[in-house]
């Protein structure tokens, strides 16, 4: 069930009421929102509610076995075997035919036939991010950070509808403890939900989705067709709408959280006033990144050590979150390059303590580096993106740079490089408004936003394939 | 008062700004804010969109998704044909919409003929497909434009169309309808959007891949609804070909390439396509020398039998997408060869 849509505008109305309604006795609103969600999540796939349920168990007692448990070693050995079953699981749905073809390829070619059978697995919506929060549950359990928490409480906090299928990746430990009393009735951001569920619905279905089929679509699968000028018009819209896209999907669900009466993190802020790539990754799905950090990077060694040693970590942490995005190697380049984006700034930290460049230069290397990667991370194979980035030598007229693009391009990055106080201020006073004021502006802002809706409907979010 | 945000931005990922709202003063409403504003959302998307609920009703595909839809949507509908503001909005939105104007141009027609009491129909020259035959070949014609269309199953297949003919020079329009089917005129109706298409684009050859949707109930004789996949819903379905061919074909001054469907997964959808087959093959009768039908099914499923991989180039490679009905991108390549080896038989570029 996409957010932007009629059998969603339908549900959440539904059960915002009755989650109220609820709220004052757990013992019912708790399986109340577990239904919820689950029928939320079987609109998608209602096979992999299975899944859905099997990682809770899973989880589950994992987490009551390592807390139970007294010695150290032993809670090793049990969190490491959670962990690994999680991968599995992920490894099995996200990753199995990208290795079962790879392999039947080497092993085709030596005559040894094709030891994996070649079948394309459907890849259930939003695993990646429910495995992901499923390991930062077990894994904070095992590090004493947070008590293990009950059945129901750990199926609502994988399973709850906001946050399911694209994100923020919240950790158990900002959302249990919401989940230990009920939330209060009479302290509820409404208005601010209202007002990021507006922005959130801009975002994707006027901007990204506009983006998304005017320009980057016909660029990325014709590339011959287009010459520099073009590709790197699309490269700058596919800059703009990824970020349209996934933060306007978190927004949305930010959003609707803040009306159900609960908060979640912060997932993006201004990524692209970065000026290196060691602050895009602090701007960029800030829940990721921390992630990555606290349950990659750390464990492989962090900081600690020789600084070859780090350097090795951050590109191992890049790779393998490069990798996270999807089954390719366009992926696991892009995470690379970051990767070594990052290490520079590093290193460059540790050559000159201080920049020598003026800040508005770092921007703007950082900030085409990051577009010109969106290529290889956009491109449906290593040859499209290699026969884009050879399109952006060749000069010819530019043919998709029309007023309306220029404009949607310009509405995504501006903002973000101008002082942010304004735009916070603003949206900070949007929030404390009478929601009896925004909510005709919020009905008036969907019936024009569906307005811009082609017949095929919404576009897919492009972190749903994630 | 509201309170200054004292931290707008993170200095670091720990700093995941949980108490944001606090700081902003934003918690100060009730829940019972939250519920009026829901409603007051509601009310004005039912009084102001009530058709359109209704109208997505009937587009789901799932029927517990339609039903719930369609619960909300019939008195939604309703009520916002008895009030003035469905067309007030319709009318402050309707620049913004992104799809083709298709009012003016002729649907379906779905006048099927009798059999018994139908004259017979004239065999014409352009029944026959002059290769089949062993007669002389016509000149080959200078490729311009093509355009491919047709549902999901058109796509990527469109862009390695579109990434092999655009080098030499030939416009290729990629015009992809997802959702869609020929039975159903719910999103689209195929009998005007191919007029539209054509008077748009005037392509001198069509590619055309679609019918994975296609098991809708279609309007028979007197009105009443014929449901798949009899003698009469292919009929009518064949019917339906034939005018999109006819359009396409341009008096012939076009060639149309038409894909039949490969076997699906699901074997009832797999015996869906053997009627959609049957009936693009029926349809194609009258124009064969115009009309090339692509056949997908000794290439991707052998005998009607579904398979993920096959072999491509001495290589195994999965072909279809998880699933069990689209072509994937390896897929997708192979399914343009084909067309492209048919183009190449007609078209110089």
């Amino acid at each position: 069930m996409l957010f932007p849509s009629v059998q969603f505008g339908i549900f959440f109305p539904i059960v915002l009421a009755l989650s109220w309604a609820l709220m004052s006795r757990p013992a019912l609103w708790k399986p109340f929102i577990l239904v919820a969600s689950y029928v939320f999540y079987a609109a998608a796939s209602p096979i992999f509610c299975l899944l859905l349920g099997g990682v809770t168990l899973w989880n589950y007692g994992a987490a009551r076995l390592i807390h139970r448990s007294a010695s150290e070693q032993r809670r090793r050995v049990l969190c490491a075997v959670a962990v690994t079953g999680n991968l599995l699981q992920l490894g099995f749905f996200k990753y199995y035919t990208f290795f079962a073809q790879s392999f039947a390829r080497v092993f085709h070619d030596v005559g040894l036939g094709v030891p994996l059978p070649l079948i394309n697995i459907a890849l259930p919506v939003g695993v990646s991010f429910f495995t992901f929060q499923a390991i930062s549950y077990t894994v904070d359990v095992k590090r004493r950070l947070i008590e293990p928490a009950g059945l129901l409480d750990t199926a609502i906090y994988l399973s709850f509808f906001p946050h399911l299928v694209s994100g923020p990746i919240v950790r158990a430990r900002e959302f249990l403890p919401q989940l230990a009393s009920p939330r209060d009735p009479r302290r509820v951001a409404v208005s601010a939900g209202l007002t990021l569920i507006g922005i959130g619905l801009v975002k994707k279905v006027v901007i990204a989705d506009y983006l998304g089929s005017k320009v980057v679509d016909p660029v990325f699968a014709v590339p011959h067709a287009y010459h520099g000028p073009d590709v790197l018009l699309a490269a700058y819209a596919y800059t703009a709408q990824i970020y349209c896209d996934f933060s306007g999907y978190t927004d949305m669900a930010i959003g609707l959280a803040l009306l159900l009466g609960f908060v979640f993190p912060q997932n993006f802020n201004s990524p692209y006033r970065s000026t290196g790539f060691q602050e895009f990754w602090r701007r960029w799905h800030m829940t990721l990144s921390r992630f990555l950090r606290d349950f990659l990077y750390i464990p492989l060694g962090g900081n600690r050590g020789p600084k070859w040693f780090m350097y090795r970590n951050l590109m191992i942490t890049m790779l393998l979150g490069g990798l996270w995005h999807g089954a390719g190697w366009t992926y696991v380049i892009w995470g690379g390059l970051h990767g070594v984006g990052v290490v520079s700034n590093h290193a460059m930290k540790e050559r000159f303590k201080a920049p020598r460049t003026p800040a508005w230069l770092r921007w703007f290397v950082t900030f085409n580096l990051v577009a010109l990667l969106f290529i290889i991370f956009r491109a449906p194979s290593i040859g499209v993106a290699w026969s884009l980035f050879k399109r952006l030598g060749s000069w010819g007229t530019p043919t998709l740079l029309i007023a309306p693009v220029a404009l949607a391009i310009a509405v995504t990055i501006i903002p973000q490089l101008l002082p942010p106080r304004p735009f916070q201020r603003l949206q900070d006073w949007a929030g404390r408004l009478n929601p009896a004021i925004l909510a005709p502006a919020l009905a008036v802002l969907i019936l024009f936003c569906a307005a811009t809706v082609p017949s095929d409907g919404v576009a897919p979010f492009i972190y749903f394939r994630f | 008062m509201p309170t200054e945000p004292k931290h707008p931005e993170p200095k670091h990922p720990d700093d995941n700004l949980m108490e944001r709202f606090d700081r902003a003063g934003a918690r100060k409403f009730r829940a019972r804010d939250a519920i009026i504003a829901a409603v007051i959302v509601s009310a004005i998307l039912i009084v102001c969109a009530g058709p359109s609920i209704l109208k997505a009703g009937h587009e789901e595909t799932s029927a517990i998704g339609r039903a719930a839809v369609l619960a909300v949507g019939k008195p939604a509908g309703w009520i916002a044909n008895r009030l003035p503001f469905h067309s007030v909005a319709d009318t402050a939105t309707d620049w913004l919409s992104p799809d083709p104007n298709l009012s003016g141009l002729p649907g379906f027609t779905d006048d099927i003929a009798t059999g018994a009491n139908a004259d017979i129909p004239l065999v014409t020259p352009d029944a026959f497909n002059p290769s089949l035959i062993g007669a002389p070949a016509p000149p080959k014609m200078r490729l311009h434009t093509l355009l491919v269309t047709g549902d999901s199953m058109s796509e990527p297949m469109d862009s390695y169309i579109a990434d092999t003919l655009t080098p030499d020079g030939v416009r290729v329009v990629q015009d992809p309808h997802i959702g869609t089917g020929i039975s159903s005129t719910l999103i689209v109706n195929w009998g005007k959007l191919s007029a539209y298409q054509v008077q748009h684009y005037h392509p001198n050859a069509v590619v055309v891949f679609i019918g994975a949707n296609d098991s809708y109930p279609m309007p028979g004789p007197n009105g009443r609804q014929v449901n798949c996949c009899g003698v009469e819903w292919a009929t009518i379905y064949a019917q339906r070909v034939r005018q999109m061919m006819n359009t396409y074909r341009q008096d012939g001054m076009a060639r149309v390439y038409w894909l039949m469907l490969p076997a699906m997964r699901d074997p009832a959808r797999t015996q869906n396509g053997l009627v959609v087959n049957a009936a693009i093959n029926v349809a194609a009768e009258p124009w064969l020398d115009q009309i090339r039908i692509i056949n997908t099914v000794p290439v991707f499923t052998p005998g009607d039998h579904y398979r993920d991989s096959m072999t491509i180039n001495g290589q195994p490679t999965i072909v279809r997408e998880s699933d069990g009905i689209h072509l994937n991108n390896a897929g997708s390549q192979l399914a343009s060869k084909l067309v492209l080896a048919s183009v190449d038989q007609d078209f110089t570029r």
